[in-house]
């Protein structure tokens, strides 16, 4: 029981942080139509920016900052100079993808030369650990856990009451309408990429001060718990893409408590399976 | 039409004196076994360079560099330079293939492989055994103590001797519970097994046996594991950032405590000490950690060549320039791949070709020796020997090897430290009956 209470608290985490890299990635390909699979390497971007910060002896919270500046300056640049070219010639949503791939090779690689590929850590301290009712978090967790929480609430409220976050969603959902209604979709796309790409750094810098060391590879895996959580909650919905994650985050977690620790993620993916058996289009998407 | 007749002949003359002025020329320009003078003689460090296993190849390109260098500088090989080329296997079998089929076609004069670890020798070797290329590879898998690949060459134990080393440094130092934490990777997963077995045999017992996905980026569940069984030692091979992040999380979830951690010799390189004290700390680090690793030379003639010939490459090897450097020295890969590359040298001169088929005899004699032969501890002096006609037995840093019929040439175990500072210590020695005593 102490084990499952502790995977919990531990999936609580994992899910925090996977919230805000998947509301951010779920955000971007509804409003600019690019299913980014370069979004973790900007992450790791991310990551490394705060760490530079960091080892120059600043806090690495002002480093998380920085790294939110960072990736999303490097996301509408991503944006202006590769994905907006290729939709200006009409490329299929399949090139896109491939196009982000190779994105995401070459910021990982491109990083890996200049860090090199030892891996690195913070310098921070984790805090008190607090044990209650079986669970097991440090201060520092529990601050992580906070912050995805008013990444959450921020997301909602932006969507729902601002006009931004209302051009946002008529931009997602018929761009065309929403320019003949006067919205500047122009705009409003380099905003979300800058706003998403600051999720990203957000997302890229907790989520190395969570796993405590990291490297240019260490999200390479991510990216598909990313996706998992993303479609698991239906592309396009940031709500879906919070339910996403908790389901993912804990189901990973509770199953490495009980069965081969390697496998998982392989859980994590059969509960994504059975899921979209039953909803294809995800527990937000429309119904089929 | 007797003009065309006798042009002809003339024609078919001139042709034929054409034809053996070409074929003398190459003769001429061929030095030894179809190299052709100038031309260098190339070494490969086949290996991973990114990935989890980043860290393998360039320890093992410090050493190719380093030992090429040194080779160079004592007149090279029949006449030739020798130079380190390498692939990128990134750890996987399946990169591994196309890697190594890429460098066999791109890569002339290619010589010798170094390398082929754990993780991609299963699929290379049989590539480059029927390649002819002869290889020392630094993988302890036990399918190459019983299965013979005429060009398949290594001076580092099987696996299983390791995790008995692994067990007796535990039994040293009077552990009765004992945790595995391997990574999912083909070079972890083979250490599992014999430590069950070693544990078992030694009268301790198995606790928890986690396995750690390598590409995962936390193992919370898994240290909370680990804790809660209360071992007194962890037995651990997972590389990249999985170590690493493990003991940082287990010192979280132990009330800040590090749990006591007992390696392979991979974990003897700068990368590994760098990325592990930055998790949880030099010093907590320093004073927990243990490894089995090969027993090497610190002193003396070979090590003294050995260390000048990796310092003469200090900080000029991309991917190789964090962490102390010294580490090197008692890196295995960097250690038995340079006694690799100085007999392979020194088999090409003996024979006086780089024909594969006539220098690889010579690895063997040079090597295990024969009858009369003056022993040899660098490459320069192997050569001033040979030229003064003498048979030589070459017996560098790594110790004297003694192949058996599978080319295997299993060394003996040491203990190995580290300081606060990242300085390797030898702290204690494994004998022969120790293994035994665990062995399955």
């Amino acid at each position: 029981m102490t084990i499952f209470l502790a995977s919990v608290g531990f999936g609580l985490l994992t899910a925090a942080v996977l919230a805000i890299a998947a509301v951010g990635f779920t955000l971007q390909f509804a409003v600019t139509d690019v299913l980014n699979l370069a979004f973790a390497a900007v992450m790791t971007a991310g990551a490394f920016t705060a760490y530079g910060v960091n080892k120059a002896g600043v806090s690495v919270w002002v480093g998380l900052l920085v790294a939110m500046a960072v990736c999303a300056a490097l996301s509408v640049l991503l944006n202006v100079f590769v994905y907006a070219p290729f939709q200006r010639r009409g490329s299929a949503p399949i090139t896109i993808v491939i196009v982000s791939l190779g994105m995401a090779l070459i910021i990982g690689f491109g990083i890996e030369a200049i860090v090199g590929g030892v891996n690195v850590s913070y310098a921070m301290s984790q805090g008190r650990t607090w044990h209650a009712a079986g669970l097991i978090l440090t201060t520092v967790q529990f601050v992580i856990i906070g912050i995805s929480l008013v990444v959450m609430v921020a997301a909602h409220l932006t969507l729902r009451y601002t006009k931004l976050g209302k051009s946002m969603r008529a931009t997602a959902a018929n761009r065309q309408l929403a320019r003949n209604c006067g919205i500047r979709t122009g705009r409003v796309i380099t905003i979300t990429w800058a706003a998403t790409g600051a999720l990203a750094g957000l997302a890229g810098t907790i989520f190395a001060i969570d796993i405590g060391s990291f490297g240019p590879t260490s999200t390479n895996l991510f990216v598909v718990l990313i996706l998992a959580a993303v479609f698991l909650g239906g592309p396009g919905h940031a709500y879906g893409a919070m339910l996403g994650a908790l389901l993912i985050g804990v189901a990973t977690e509770v199953s490495a408590a009980y069965i081969v620790p390697s496998y998982k993620y392989v859980i994590a993916f059969v509960v994504l399976l059975a899921m979209l058996a039953v909803r294809p289009t995800g527990l937000f998407g429309a119904r089929t | 039409m007797l003009a065309f007749r006798r042009s002809g002949r003339w024609l078919a003359t001139i042709g034929a004196v054409a034809l053996a002025a070409t074929l003398a020329a190459c003769g001429s320009s061929s030095s030894s076994g179809g190299i052709p003078s100038g031309q260098k003689i190339v070494f490969a460090d086949v290996a991973p360079f990114s990935g989890p296993d980043a860290a393998l190849g360039p320890t093992y390109l410090v050493s190719c560099e380093g030992t090429t260098a040194a080779i160079n500088k004592a007149g090279g090989v029949l006449g030739h330079q020798v130079s380190c080329t390498s692939a990128d296997t990134r750890g996987d079998p399946a990169d591994a293939i196309p890697a190594v089929q890429s460098l066999l076609a791109r890569t002339h004069n290619l010589e010798l492989v170094i390398g082929c670890t754990s993780d991609e020798a299963a699929a290379v070797v049989p590539v480059l055994n029927s390649h002819k290329t002869v290889m020392f590879c630094m993988t302890g898998q036990s399918e190459f103590d019983s299965k013979h690949f005429d060009y398949f060459y290594r001076l580092v134990p099987p696996d299983l001797a390791e995790s008995y080393a692994m067990t007796v440094i535990a039994q040293q130092l009077g552990y009765k519970k004992i945790a595995l934490a391997f990574g999912n990777d083909i070079g972890s997963q083979t250490f599992i097994q014999p430590a069950i077995s070693a544990i078992k045999k030694a009268g301790m017992t198995l606790v928890a046996n986690e396995s750690l996905d390598l590409n995962a980026t936390t193992f919370r569940t898994e240290a909370e594991a680990i804790v809660q069984a209360h071992p007194d030692a962890i037995m651990t091979e997972a590389l990249g950032s999985a170590d690493p992040t493990l003991f940082s999380e287990i010192k979280q979830l132990n009330g800040g405590q590090v749990i006591p951690i007992i390696g392979t010799s991979a974990a003897i390189s700068p990368d590994f000490f760098t990325s592990s004290t930055a998790a949880i700390g030099a010093s907590d680090f320093a004073s927990n950690f243990h490894a089995d690793n090969l027993v090497t030379a610190t002193s003396g003639p070979a090590y003294q060549a050995f260390t000048q010939a990796l310092l003469a490459v200090k900080g000029q090897v991309q991917g190789a320039q964090t962490g102390d450097f010294t580490t090197y020295f008692t890196a295995p890969g960097a250690v038995h791949l340079y006694d690799g590359m100085n007999l392979a040298a020194l088999a090409m001169i003996a024979a006086g070709s780089a024909d594969v088929a006539k220098w690889k005899p010579f690895l063997t004699s040079i090597g295990d020796g024969v009858p009369g032969a003056v022993t040899v501890s660098s490459f320069a002096e192997g050569v001033a020997a040979l030229k003064a006609g003498k048979q030589i037995r070459y017996v560098g840093p790594g110790g004297p090897t003694s192949f058996d019929s599978f080319h295997d040439s299993p060394g003996i175990f040491q203990v190995d430290t580290y300081t606060a500072a990242g300085v390797v210590n030898v702290s204690g020695n494994i004998t022969a009956a120790q293994l035994r005593a665990v062995s399955g």
